[in-house]
């Protein structure tokens, strides 16, 4: 079977390369949304509902735009974070959880410091950095160590922070917000200080935080690191080669180790800017994170880690966790989305895939054989 | 205190409990063992327990059948084992995002699709062993468990024999360690390692079915969460070889089993966070004392294209 | 092409004549796009490896065919279609095959742990047992010393007289061509250009034929020889009892010793396996030494520190440039600038402009065909991303260049290129370490020779005055 798949593959020629990228493109997206669509069927509505509930949710009702882009923030500085990583060869899969430990970290500064000023908004989107980039730091410094996979380091730190969220919020001394003479039962912090909040933009009544114009910054300023530093140049010879980075003068540790710790940095980054910005009415909950971490992740593997393709990608998604909004609307359940999204990446995964299996088989023939 | 540690070691329904949580985990490290081996990482055996817990628990309201229900887990196992194995080695594509990205896909599913049926499941009926059930302490543990459980000694010396006494064994040992030189030996590097997926996706999805049936009962879809990425951790605790993670699941069997006994045990509650983190912890410690490099297959997690190194 | 039983053939040509892939045709490696090929008389089409076999065409590969990890007695039925692992039958086949053609070896023992010579053993049992009637030896000799080449013509003979089969020894060396074949067959640019018998060639012809022109031949010709090169000047390298252990607790280099002075080439001589790679790891930051020192002008090195060895002033070609000379994926610019990128970035910020003119100039400065610097390495040819290698390292002026196997690989006018541009830096007061696993190299450029033995420094020479049976004695290991 997969001889006939493989000449297949090698048969199809569709005149430059670009066109036959784009076909791939297409077939397999075509291919994740028609699955959706059975998905839809098999629920039991229609998938023209779905879509209009989609657009409804994402874009067309008034307001919805903001909301749209209010979710893109978050989901664009967590994926230019994972490109930093992935660049220099650093597989961290542990962004929801240095997300979360950002947003619990800005939340004791910024849900706790009475009154609010700008200056605690910044110390609290500040130490959310912080905190994040010392949760991926310490995968970090598990495998420079003791040789333990960051990709597993990282997964493990995921389930732990979770259970370290969860547990801020039990007790008032910490993040839980204790009512006087109401029973504990919304398990979640204060609300942040109305001085430390993120400024809000409203534009024909749709409102967002500036955590977006900020998370733009943030992808304009990792795409010009990346591409025009020595920082960024040598992260990428790091993650193309790492022996002839050694030799080059690349340090393994050094680099390897910025690498997770500006990818933590951009997660926590990310946690501490949706508490400050608005996320679940400005207060820190053990769900908090509602897999931004995830996604973000998701967004910089179709953006081939590039921080500049990551802003349209991210705004996909994030038009898809809005739209999910009005899902039920339609009588359809909002964890659709998250099961398109997933068949997306996947599908998404395929026409790269291919393309650079044809162009090294194409190199290989262009070598001068050994003796 | 010492009588607390005598209360701790001579605990009967404590080895139970850590019997059949390392069950689950040893199915997913055994396949993934295999897989390993072979060179390849799979960080989707999470995926591939979820599903095959959740296809068990679906079959099992259609028809109560646990033979079927665990044979239709393992095949769900397998096709999501298919998945990884055809996009990163066959197409190439990295197979840590695959694997994140199906996780990701098998939970939202899941989540998606239970309320669509009115699951019913049950526990399956306990078999106890005659007199090897009688052993003090550990005889319930290792032989007075529910039926499903049982499996797991057949597929450990089974695994065992394929790769240290099979040619197809020898051959994902080669693959492992030395691509290239398989390659020219005449094997087909790739499709043994995708075929070493398959073997783990079919003993993950089983062993997710397993769970179901003898220790859960339910089908809740945190009832997974994390094991997949431990199972890995005791491959690697284990230096790659099988009796390590074996060992490995054991340990971290025996911590999960703390999480649920020790308050019991104590006789009073603890922080349920502190508790539900210390699988993962002791993972990590575990790991940070005792991984060693110096076993781990050469081409470990280093793709595979004829030519290329 | 015809091969006739009972007769051994030489496969003769320069690095890009064709002579591996065609051989990689005949083993299943390679499909062809036309033409035919017949085994007594029939048609065949060859598929796989494990077809070869099945048709009784077997190589002795050269690299890259037994598994490190894997004993013996695994490594020989690695490939096998058989279901069942059988052990004692394996270990019998083992010793029954060595037995019969003089290659004893322990089954159990691991690959890993064998020497050059040994793992060849391993190599040809495991094509034997297959009982091929076309017997493919491809570059055999590279890994083995004088006596032990002379051992395996033995061996060649015995099999093709007993099975009745056919030979094909592929090579680049004349004289061993001329030693050990029957008929020679000449390949140049991807043909056949000359059958002859090898009785009544001389190597004037042979190499005349291989390389389509008057070539001189690599010997320690007057013309070339610097006298008196180095005498006198700095010693630029010295490295005092460097010793390293691998992870497995074997000793790789065993406290070596050996200086290079200024304006002098100092070539390491030795067959493969002899710790030539983790000396120029040593000296490419690539490896920690266990005890030790590296020193650059005097200076004292940190080992196994990123980049600290280029730093110092060592350049380095490494033998493999894709595994650690450069990066595939960058464009040959980048590549260009890999080690001097502060010449081109200020405060940290690159300047892109001034990397392609920099790029621009070593480009015409060393003669890298590409149509711009902007291209991916990986799109040149071998001989082109060699010169970028080489332009990279010497563009920083380093105090001593250290160039391994530098000439792999290459065609002849890229040979000539490198053999000069070494030549010229050592003119211009660079200390150059040529390490090579092939003489002829090391007697055409090097001033001075010494000889690597089990990792250690056994023997020097100065080229001028060389003895060749000492030369040859110390290479295989007597002292």
């Amino acid at each position: 079977m997969n001889m006939v798949l493989r000449s297949a593959i090698g048969r199809l020629r569709f005149g430059s390369d670009q066109r036959e990228l784009a076909l791939l493109y297409v077939a397999c997206l075509v291919g994740a949304l028609l699955i959706s669509l059975l998905l839809i069927e098999f629920n039991g509505s229609s998938w023209s509902r779905a879509v209009n509930a989609l657009v409804d949710g994402a874009f067309q009702s008034p307001g919805r735009w903001g909301e749209t882009l209010r979710r893109t923030a978050p989901l664009l500085v967590v994926a230019v974070g994972s490109s930093v990583a992935t660049k220099a060869g650093i597989v961290n899969i542990g962004q929801e959880g240095q997300l979360l430990v950002g947003a619990m970290g800005g939340a004791f500064i910024l849900t706790l410091v009475q009154p609010g000023t700008p200056i605690m908004l910044v110390l609290g989107i500040a130490l959310g950095a912080v905190a994040g980039a010392l949760w991926a730091g310490l995968a970090g410094v598990l495998w420079y160590w003791r040789r333990i996979p960051i990709v597993l380091s990282t997964l493990l730190l995921v389930y732990l922070a979770s259970q370290m969220a969860a547990f801020t919020l039990t007790r008032g001394a910490l993040l839980l917000n204790v009512v006087p003479g109401e029973p504990n039962r919304l398990l979640q912090s204060a609300a942040v200080a109305s001085g430390s909040r993120l400024g809000i933009i409203e534009v024909f009544g749709n409102r967002f935080s500036l955590s977006v114009p900020i998370a733009l910054v943030i992808a304009l300023a990792f795409s010009w690191l990346l591409s025009r530093t020595t920082w960024g140049f040598r992260l990428k010879v790091l993650g193309l080669n790492s022996r002839t980075a050694q030799r080059a003068g690349v340090s393994h540790f050094r680099y390897g180790m910025s690498a997770i710790l500006v990818s933590g940095a951009m997660a926590g980054t990310a946690g501490a800017m949706m508490l400050a910005g608005g996320e679940s009415q400005y207060k820190f909950s053990s769900g908090f994170s509602s897999s931004v971490g995830w996604d973000g992740l998701l967004v910089s593997l179709v953006a081939r880690n590039s921080p500049i393709l990551a802003v349209p990608v991210a705004v996909v998604f994030a038009a898809l966790r809005s739209g999910s909004m009005f899902l039920s609307v339609a009588g359809i359940e909002a964890v659709l989305v998250d099961v398109v999204r997933a068949l997306l990446v996947v599908a998404l995964f395929i026409p790269p895939a291919i393309s650079e299996l044809r162009r090294k088989r194409r190199a290989m023939a262009r070598q001068t054989e050994r003796i | 205190m010492p009588g607390f540690l005598v209360n701790l070691l001579t605990d009967g329904p404590l080895y139970e409990s850590t019997f059949r949580l390392a069950v689950v985990l040893a199915f997913a490290a055994v396949g993934e063992w295999v897989a390993e081996r072979a060179g390849t990482i799979n960080i989707s055996v999470e995926a591939m327990l979820l599903g095959g817990h959740f296809g068990a628990a679906i079959t099992f309201t259609a028809m109560p059948n646990f033979a079927l229900a665990i044979a239709v887990g393992g095949m769900i196992g397998v096709f999501i084992a298919a998945l990884q194995a055809w996009l990163s080695h066959f197409l190439t594509a990295d197979q840590f995002g695959i694997g994140l990205t199906l996780n990701i896909l098998l939970l939202g599913l899941a989540a998606f699709l239970q309320p669509r049926f009115d699951l019913d499941t049950q526990l399956a009926s306990v078999a106890s062993i005659p007199l090897l059930s009688d052993i003090p302490v550990l005889g319930p543990a290792l032989f007075g468990q529910r039926w499903p459980m049982y499996a797991i000694y057949a597929f450990v010396p089974l695994t065992w024999w394929l790769v240290k006494r099979t040619n197809w064994g020898l051959e994902v040992r080669a693959v492992g360690e030395d691509p290239q030189a398989a390659d020219v030996s005449g094997i087909n590097v790739n499709a043994r390692r995708r075929q070493t997926i398959l073997y783990a996706g079919l003993l993950s999805g089983v062993g997710g079915a397993v769970y179901l049936f003898g220790q859960v009962g339910r089908f809740e879809s945190s009832n997974i969460g994390g094991k997949g990425i431990i199972a890995i951790a005791a491959v690697i605790f284990g230096g790659w070889t099988l009796r390590g993670a074996v060992a490995g699941c054991l340990l971290f069997g025996y911590v999960d089993a703390l999480r649920l006994n020790l308050p019991m045990i104590l006789g009073y509650s603890l922080n349920s966070q502190l508790l539900a983190s210390l699988p993962f912890l002791a993972t990590i410690v575990v790991m940070l004392l005792f991984a060693r490099q110096t076993r781990q297959p050469a081409a470990l997690a280093r793709p595979f294209v004829r030519g290329l190194k | 092409m015809v091969l006739e039983a009972g007769r051994i053939y030489g496969i003769l040509g320069q690095n890009g004549a064709g002579k591996s892939t065609l051989m990689k045709i005949l083993i299943g490696l390679v499909t062809l796009d036309s033409g035919e090929i017949y085994m007594d008389g029939q048609r065949v089409l060859v598929k796989s490896p494990q077809h070869a076999a099945d048709l009784g065409i077997g190589m002795v590969h050269q690299h890259f065919s037994l598994v490190d990890a894997l004993t013996v007695w695994e490594n020989v039925v690695l490939g096998d279609r058989s279901n069942r692992l059988d052990a004692a039958r394996a270990r019998t086949i083992v010793a029954e095959i060595g037995g019969r053609y003089g290659l004893e070896i322990d089954p159990d023992s691991c690959v890993g742990s064998l020497t050059a010579g040994q793992r060849q053993r391993v190599e040809i049992i495991k094509c034997l047992r297959r009982n091929p009637r076309v017997l493919i030896f491809d570059e055999p000799t590279s890994v083995l010393t004088m006596e032990e080449s002379e051992q395996l013509f033995a061996v060649l003979r015995q099999v093709v007289r007993d099975e009745g089969g056919t030979a094909a020894l592929v090579s680049h060396r004349l004289e061993e061509v001329l030693q050990a074949t029957d008929d020679v067959v000449i390949m140049r640019d991807g043909r056949i250009v000359a059958e002859m018998p090898t009785s009544g060639s001389s190597l004037d012809e042979l190499a005349r034929a291989m390389v389509g022109r008057d070539v001189r031949l690599h010997t320690s010709d007057a013309h070339h020889m610097r006298h008196g090169a180095g005498a006198g000047s700095d010693v630029v390298l010295r490295l005092s009892g460097v010793t390293v252990t691998s992870r497995r607790g074997g000793t790789v280099l065993d406290g070596l010793s050996l200086t290079v002075r200024a304006g002098e080439i100092v070539g390491v001589a030795g067959t493969e396996g002899n710790g030539q790679r983790v000396l120029a790891d040593v000296l490419s930051s690539l490896c920690k030494v266990t005890t030790g020192t590296v020193e650059v002008g005097g200076v004292a090195v940190e080992t196994g520190r990123a980049g600290a060895m280029a730093a110092a002033g060592i350049g380095v070609v490494p033998e493999d440039r894709h595994d650690s000379g450069c990066v595939l994926d960058m464009t040959v610019a980048e590549n260009l600038m890999l080690t001097s990128l502060d010449r081109v970035s200020s405060r940290g910020a690159l300047d892109r402009p001034a990397m392609r003119k920099s790029a621009e100039r070593l480009i015409s400065q060393f003669g890298v065909s590409c149509p711009s610097p902007d291209v991916p390495m990986w799109t040149l040819s071998g001989g082109n991303q060699q010169r970028v290698v080489l332009a990279r390292e010497l563009s920083v002026r380093p105090k001593v260049l250290v160039a391994a196997q530098p000439m792999r690989g290459l065609d002849v006018s890229a040979i000539e290129y490198m053999g000069d541009r070494l030549r010229e830096a050592a003119n211009a007061g660079v200390g150059v370490l040529l390490i090579s696993s092939e003489l002829d190299e090391i007697l055409h450029l090097a001033d001075r020779i010494v000889v690597i033995y089990k990792g250690a420094i056994v023997g020097e020479m100065r080229n001028e005055a060389v003895d060749m049976t000492r030369l040859g004695m110390l290479i295989g290991g007597a002292t």
